[in-house]
């Protein structure tokens, strides 16, 4: 008896029939399985959708994936999430005021054209610049939105990237050439996870991790919180929030004093090991001691650990970028850490996997030809933060074409401040922004200093909104745009466009109401805004997607036949590439231990200490009213980012925001579990429950990122629009252009100083004051007291002079001077010595003046684009088949028995027809039939009976003598 | 940790099953046992059994709207290894014959009279599943091993005997009522009977009082880990005042010293049985809540953590209407 | 003969709740019922000498469970494989069972319109392994870490008996009597 069955009890049938049929069955005739992928995190796990009628009845993870058929709670809340009640089911207009919730439902294409109208209205007053674009986790593949922007002419799109990975792979890259993110597990002796917690947020690397362990190999873990991940470590370095970077440093010199490090790799394949010998001396593990609360034995250990047991392994974790003014340095360090003990591109340990070679990568998509170097100066904040911004993608992204010959994606590496954005909405410093496209995301919850946030999202002039839900952010949208989400969209996973591997999945249906992807969205409005139709010759993401994989010369004929035959596609494995490639992929060739681009950039070449925003040494005053360190952005199941909060099934398991709180401290300041509690730091408060466990250290506490409460009337209180403020953390940390990290710009979620108190029987409710905002966000003065261009940046730039060329450089080439090397502008090849151009992708010569290749086989030239081949005088090689012709000259070799000599053809024929003698054979072809024809007889060669045919009489002929066989 | 699935109607139903079980038993016990040869017993214990009935027709009817399924409730008397099946089956042999029982007394004429010659059967059956009542209240939940509080073999001896006790006091209040016409024969057997009653009840509650301490103190000495928290709750925790205050105090010893001590007055024969029976009903809400289950390790602390059921997320959204 | 077990190997576990959520999703289980919660007491020691572990936990199955013999309609049953299961059109939700499991795995929703408030279970997802003899229950499958094992006890070369053999296990509250067939690999802080 199913359980659908089970309701034969007089009374139920009287009132309803309830529906409780808990199983679907995916066998059934009519149900197909479509391969799909995950979307609510970065991981992409292989998903199975079962199909009827147009609509997903099951779905289950995929067990020939890498999550080997595991799901997650969001995972697995898919068709909760595809059928919610909340989510945005067609194209909204705003009708009321601004936040006031009134909304008329309007046709996707009449919004569109209406928003088109408008942007360009704008464009037309305050330039494209007035309009800037904000995202939030698109998941990898965002090229459409950069190519709208592109050809719209605006630089000021920008995603929460600063936040996560990209100033890590920009030093990275600065470093050894490309970041070496691809760790190489299966035969690394020690892993170090570092500031990341895969228990909790990527749960396929964490199976892996766990297998790995369980066969023998060593887990480092750090992290200040005994977490998830923590609890199967097997070393593990609790320190004090937000001092990753001190702890690197020092490790670093206890390689280095100890030389521990890879003498063999730093004297071949290393530069600048000496400077950074110097350098790294003031870093010692007493000094780092003081700082990170480790002992110098504990730094030492790991130290050792590390350097000892190679080849090894250090995964990126997201804390490097969120420690605030030491985020790039910090994770600089880590870079020479690997760089010194040899773990770079070899079996075992990290590897360097470089742009695509064999597809299209994001940045091909992008269309950033389009635009105008003028715009990319007007990008907000690349005059301060210049890493991940125009300046330092320009020459990181210029080296990765001279030696790779592709380089990173514009999307996510290179783009304006945020919270610049937001400061310029507010106060028109540097200028106004007028239009905010948001996508995938809420700000006032995912970016730092909220208050500031959400008040710029008041402000603005024009917001459009593409969402799945009513966030606080789309309440004060003019527009908001429905948007596909998981198993409505096919996914391509590349990895940000930044590696050379690539994944896919289907959708498993249309998207539901007015739902649509997010390349349609950009390519309507794009169109509407009258881009020309050839420059989106893509309508869905299938083609695109197709567009992009084309290359690879897969027997498969769209992308979904792509995902369904191959899905995963890898690289032959191809570590020690720096050995092949006789170098680094950095400007000198070398492996960068003091960074010449950083250098040209401003920045110190050796990653310099400076400590967070506030700790208890370098502003003790500010430690002794807020003596309680507070660390924060960590995921945490079953959410993600901001997202989920409004998935009742999951958020039946962590219905309230509890923060980490040691039972030592709670005792102390009288806290109990459960309690609701404020968190107050110099910019604010926020209040969550109490988790009372040692899980933290007694001076720290832990908050969970991203909460807002959709259940909640946004439009009810508009200073806390979904409580959007009240439990958010990003309502405690700042953006000030001081406390952000002067490279990569990022801001601080870990090592920021609080105090913790017990929410009061008289003060239990955030009020007006509490969501006062101001710039900057510890002014005790409401509003803007400091123009944001009028604030200094933690470290002034070092100035740094070009060197330059003493030979003039020739025309059509640009100068490196790190390795004294002249490349063809446009082209970047490198001029070498020889005279020729080398082509960076697969190391081939190349004419200087056609640009044609030279093909040592045949010692000709090959023009790729059109296939033609050229003599070394560049003269084209013309060929009739397979036989070479020399047109307009005298037959350069003797012709045989009947061939006579075309001279406007350039080859010999039998009399009056088509064939063709080929002087290397010594028979007669007929190119199209493929058949041989004997020169003396003009018979044709039967190759079964090895004999020959007049093919007038169908007489045979005996091949030596001609003489006919009767 | 609490395991908390029954509510207060099990609670009441289990006081009315035992009071009503307990009607039937003394009135077969004294028909056939103390005074066999009175006609009158029957007569005088006609109203009390009236009152039986309705106890138990309640307690049913409680039973049944605490199901789930209440319109299915038939589906209960199916399987014969539960004790609560069994439960069922003397509930309804004691309703039903208990109820035929009551008929004959009834001025009915010409059918009370054919009623009256099966009284004797009829009686029997109701009185001894009146017994099984009292018994098998106690006796299910002793089977309850989750609960450790409840999993001794003293709680069918306690509730058995608080049961029989509330029963006395029940029949002490409304021996010789209607349908019993006041004849000096019936107020002469009403009056001993009561005095019996009294003189049994003043046993019973001693019992009780016995039992119940034993019960509780030994769980507090000898109890495993939750029974001991139960019963440290009960002796010096949350329901101390009302063990100590309402249950012994009030509730046995009060009543036992107005036995005792205000023999033939109103406090031995009007308040006092009164007290036994409410503090027989506060005796099931006691053990009822006190539900305590082991804990699996850590459970405590996970669903202390989730919803209480009234949070706003958990209905703001109702699948199948759309918003936007 | 066939005899359903579990292995549940604490050494994987994590803590993610995916079994739970999948569970409750592939289910459609209203919202307060929890078939497989993932207990855990939290962070214990002494910091930094802490340590944590999760005890996934679901239906027992047990070999003598205490739930079937005390349901009066015969709803709760147990099949020839081991797996105690509740058949909806003989249940009338009296909820002995619940209160007679020691486990605390059986439950009634109190949010569902009440007329569907039957007691309600894992059955080491039943009816998908009908239709699909090969599956494992949904909550096996979905786990990342593979912290979950299910098979036949009966069968030798089975993955659960291969480690319930060679590796030490646990059972929950084992002096009860019931059986519980759920084995339980502990962490025991030592690691591997």
């Amino acid at each position: 008896m199913t359980e659908a069955e089970g309701h034969k009890g007089f009374f139920q049938d009287l009132f309803e029939k309830p529906s409780m049929d808990t199983e679907v069955d995916i066998h059934a005739p009519g149900v197909t399985m479509v391969k799909s992928l995950c979307y609510f995190c970065h991981a992409n796990c292989g998903v199975l959708a079962y199909v009827k009628d147009g609509d997903v009845i099951k779905i289950e993870g995929d067990p020939n994936y890498t999550n080997q058929g595991g799901l997650c709670c969001r995972g697995t809340s898919a068709l909760l999430h595809v059928n919610h009640p909340g989510r945005i089911n067609h194209a909204l207009k705003r009708v009321g005021e601004k936040g006031e919730g009134k909304w008329e439902q309007i046709d996707y294409d009449q919004a569109i054209k209406e928003v088109a109208e408008r942007l360009n209205q704008i464009k037309a007053e305050s330039g494209a610049e007035a309009i800037a674009s904000a995202g939030g986790t698109t998941r990898t593949d965002d090229w459409a939105r950069r190519r709208f922007l592109n050809i719209f002419g605006t630089p000021n799109g920008f995603h929460n990237a600063l936040l996560c990975w990209i100033p890590t792979f920009m030093a990275e890259t600065c470093v050894c050439g490309w970041s070496p993110f691809e760790t190489d597990l299966g035969t690394a002796r020690c892993l170090i996870l570092w500031g990341m917690n895969p228990g909790a947020s990527t749960l396929p690397g964490m199976h892996g991790y766990t297998d790995l362990q369980m066969g023998g190999m060593k887990i480092i873990y750090v992290d200040p919180r005994y977490s998830e991940t923590a609890a199967k470590a097997d070393l593990w370095l609790p320190l004090r929030p937000g001092t990753d970077a001190a702890l690197a440093l020092a490790m670093l010199n206890v390689i280095i004093r100890e030389r521990l490090y890879n003498k063999e790799f730093v004297n071949t394949w290393c530069d600048g090991f000496a400077d950074l010998k110097a350098h790294i001396k003031q870093y010692s593990p007493a000094w780092a001691s003081k700082i990170t609360w480790l002992s110098a034995d504990q730094i030492r250990t790991a130290a050792r650990m590390y350097a000892t047991n190679t080849p090894g392994c250090i995964q990126w974790g997201c804390t490097w970028d969120q420690i605030g003014r030491a985020s790039t340095t910090g994770s600089h360090a880590i870079a020479l850490l690997r760089a010194v003990t040899g773990n770079l591109d070899v079996p075992g340990a990290d590897g360097i996997p470089g742009p695509a070679i064999n597809f299209l990568t994001d940045e091909e998509m992008e269309a950033n030809e389009w635009l105008p170097e003028e715009q990319k100066a007007k990008q907000i904040g690349s005059n301060k933060f210049k890493l991940t911004s125009w300046p330092g993608y320009q020459l990181i992204s210029d080296n990765a074409r001279r030696k790779w010959g592709k380089t990173l994606p514009v999307e996510w590496f290179c783009e304006a401040h945020g919270p610049s954005v937001f400061k310029a909405i507010i106060t028109g410093d540097p200028y106004q922004v007028r239009g905010l496209i948001v996508n995938a995301t809420n700000p006032i919850n995912s970016y730092g200093d909220a208050k500031m946030t959400l008040e710029a999202l008041k402000k603005v002039e024009f917001l459009v909104v593409v969402e799945y839900w009513m966030t606080p952010t789309a309440l004060f949208a003019d527009y908001i745009f429905p948007a596909a989400g998981a198993l409505e969209r096919p996914i391509i996973v590349t990895h940000y466009g930044a590696t050379d591997s690539l994944m896919g999945g289907s959708r498993a249906i249309q998207p539901k109401y007015d739902r649509h992807t997010d390349m349609v969205f950009w390519r309507k409005l794009g169109l509407a805004c009258g881009q020309d139709p050839a420059l989106w010759p893509w309508e869905t993401e299938e083609e695109a997607n197709f567009e992009i994989i084309k290359p690879l010369g897969l027997p498969v004929n769209s992308w979904d036949e792509f995902v369904s035959q191959v899905r995963q596609y890898y690289p032959p494995l191809h570590q020690s590439k720096f050995i092949s490639n006789g170098g680094f992929w950095t400007p000198s060739g070398k492996v960068e231990l003091n960074s010449t681009i950083l250098r040209q950039l401003g920045y110190p070449g050796m990653p310099t200490y400076i400590g967070c925003i506030e700790n208890e040494i370098d502003t003790p005053e500010i430690a002794e009213e807020y003596p309680i360190v507070l660390t924060t952005g960590g995921g945490f199941m079953p959410f993600h980012h901001s997202e989920h909060f409004n998935m009742p099934y999951t958020r039946y398991l962590y219905p309230d925001p509890y923060f980490d709180i040691n039972p030592e401290l709670a005792e102390k300041l009288g806290i109990k579990q459960g309690d609701w509690c404020w968190i107050e730091t110099r910019r604010g408060r926020i209040k969550m429950r109490a988790e009372v466990q040692p899980s933290v250290d007694p001076r720290v506490v832990f908050c969970p990122r991203g909460w807002w409460f959709p259940e909640r009337d946004g439009s009810a209180d508009l200073d806390n629009p979904f409580g959007c403020l009240e439990s958010n953390v990003n309502t405690l940390t700042s953006v000030d252009d001081e406390h952000c990290d002067p490279m990569g710009g990022s801001w601080a979620n870990r090592g920021l100083m609080c105090k913790v108190y017990k929410c009061g029987e008289l003060d239990k409710e955030f009020t007006k004051k509490d969501s006062q905002w101001s710039i900057p966000g510890s002014s005790s003065v409401p509003g803007v007291t400091v123009m944001p261009s009028d604030q200094p940046l933690a470290r002034e730039p070092i100035p740094f002079e070009v060197p330059q060329p003493d030979f003039e450089v020739p025309e059509g080439y640009d100068w490196c001077w790190q390795d004294n090397q002249l490349y063809q502008k446009g082209t970047f090849f490198r001029y070498d010595a020889s005279g020729w151009l080398v082509n960076p992708r697969n190391k081939s010569y190349y004419d200087a003046y056609t640009g044609w290749r030279y093909d040592a086989d045949s010692q000709c030239l090959v023009d790729d684009a059109t296939g033609k081949i050229y003599d070394m005088n560049r003269q084209e090689i013309v060929y009739f088949g397979n036989v070479q012709c020399f047109p307009g000259q005298p037959a350069p070799y003797e012709l045989p028995g009947l061939v006579e000599w075309d001279m406007e053809r350039g080859a010999g024929f039998l009399p009056g027809t088509d064939l063709v003698y080929d002087p290397n054979s010594g028979w007669v072809i007929d190119v199209n039939a493929g058949v041989y024809y004997d020169a003396y007889s003009g018979y044709a060669y039967d190759p079964t009976d090895n004999t020959l045919v007049d093919m007038q009489t169908g007489k045979r002929y005996d091949m030596n003598t001609r003489q006919e066989i009767v | 940790m609490r395991h908390h699935y029954w509510e207060w109607p099990i609670a009441s139903y289990l006081f009315l099953g035992g009071l009503g079980g307990g009607i039937y038993f003394l009135a077969m016990i004294f028909s056939f046992n103390v005074l066999p040869s009175y006609q009158e017993v029957g007569w005088v214990f006609a109203w009390p059994g009236f009152i039986g009935l309705l106890c138990l027709g309640f307690g049913c009817f409680l039973l049944v709207f605490e199901l789930g399924q209440p319109g299915v409730f038939y589906r209960c008397f199916i399987k014969s290894t539960s004790i609560i099946c069994w439960g069922a089956r003397l509930l309804s042999v004691c309703l039903i014959f208990g109820f035929f029982w009551f008929l004959s007394y009834l001025p009915l004429g010409g059918f009370a009279e054919f009623m009256a010659f099966f009284r004797p059967f009829n009686l029997i059956l109701a009185g001894v599943s009146g017994l099984g009542i009292m018994l098998y209240t106690g006796l299910m939940f002793s089977t309850l091993k989750s609960h450790a509080f409840w999993a001794t073999p003293a709680l069918p001896v306690l509730f058995t005997v608080s049961a029989l006790s509330t029963a006395c006091a029940a029949v002490t209040l409304s021996i010789g009522w209607w349908p019993a016409e006041s004849t000096v024969n019936n107020l002469v057997v009403a009056t001993y009977i009561s005095e019996v009653l009294h003189m049994i009840d003043i046993i019973l509650v001693i019992a009780e009082i016995i039992i119940l301490l034993l019960y509780v103190l030994s769980l507090v000495g000898a109890g495993n880990v939750t029974a001991k928290k139960v019963a440290d709750r009960w002796v010096k925790g949350k329901t101390a005042p009302i063990f100590w205050g309402l249950m012994v105090g009030c509730g046995l010893v009060l009543p036992l010293i107005m036995y005792i001590v205000g023999a033939g007055t109103v406090a031995a024969t009007f308040i006092a049985p009164w007290i036994v029976l409410l503090s027989g009903l506060l005796l099931r809400f006691l053990f009822v809540y006190s539900d305590d289950r082991r804990a699996i390790p850590g459970e405590e602390h996970y669903y202390n953590k989730l919803p209480k059921g009234d949070e706003a997320f958990m209905t703001r959204w109702e699948y199948g209407k759309n918003e936007f | 003969m066939t005899r359903y077990v579990m292995v549940i190997d604490q050494r994987r576990c994590i803590g993610c709740h995916s079994c739970t959520v999948a569970c409750r999703t592939w289910n459609k289980l209203p919202m307060d019922i929890v078939y497989n919660p993932v207990v855990s007491d939290g962070v214990q020691g002494t910091w930094p000498n802490v340590h944590r572990n999760w005890l996934p936990t679901l239906c027992m199955h047990c070999e003598k469970p205490a739930c079937v013999p005390a349901c009066p309609t015969g709803a709760s049953q147990q099949d020839e494989d081991g797996t105690v299961w509740i058949d909806y059109t003989k249940c009338m939700a009296c909820k002995v069972c619940v209160n007679a499991c020691p486990y605390g795995m059986r439950d009634q929703s109190k949010v569902e319109p009440r007329l569907h408030r039957f007691v309600r279970k894992c059955t080491f997802c039943r009816e998908r392994r009908k239709m699909d003899p090969e599956a494992v229950p949904y909550c096996v499958q979905t786990c990342h870490q593979k912290a979950r094992i299910f098979g036949d006890l009966d069968d030798p070369n089975s993955e659960v008996s291969k480690l319930i053999g060679s590796v030490e296990t646990v059972r929950l509250m084992e002096d009860l009597g019931t059986g519980p067939q759920i084995y339980y690999i502990p962490d025991l802080g030592g690691r591997r």
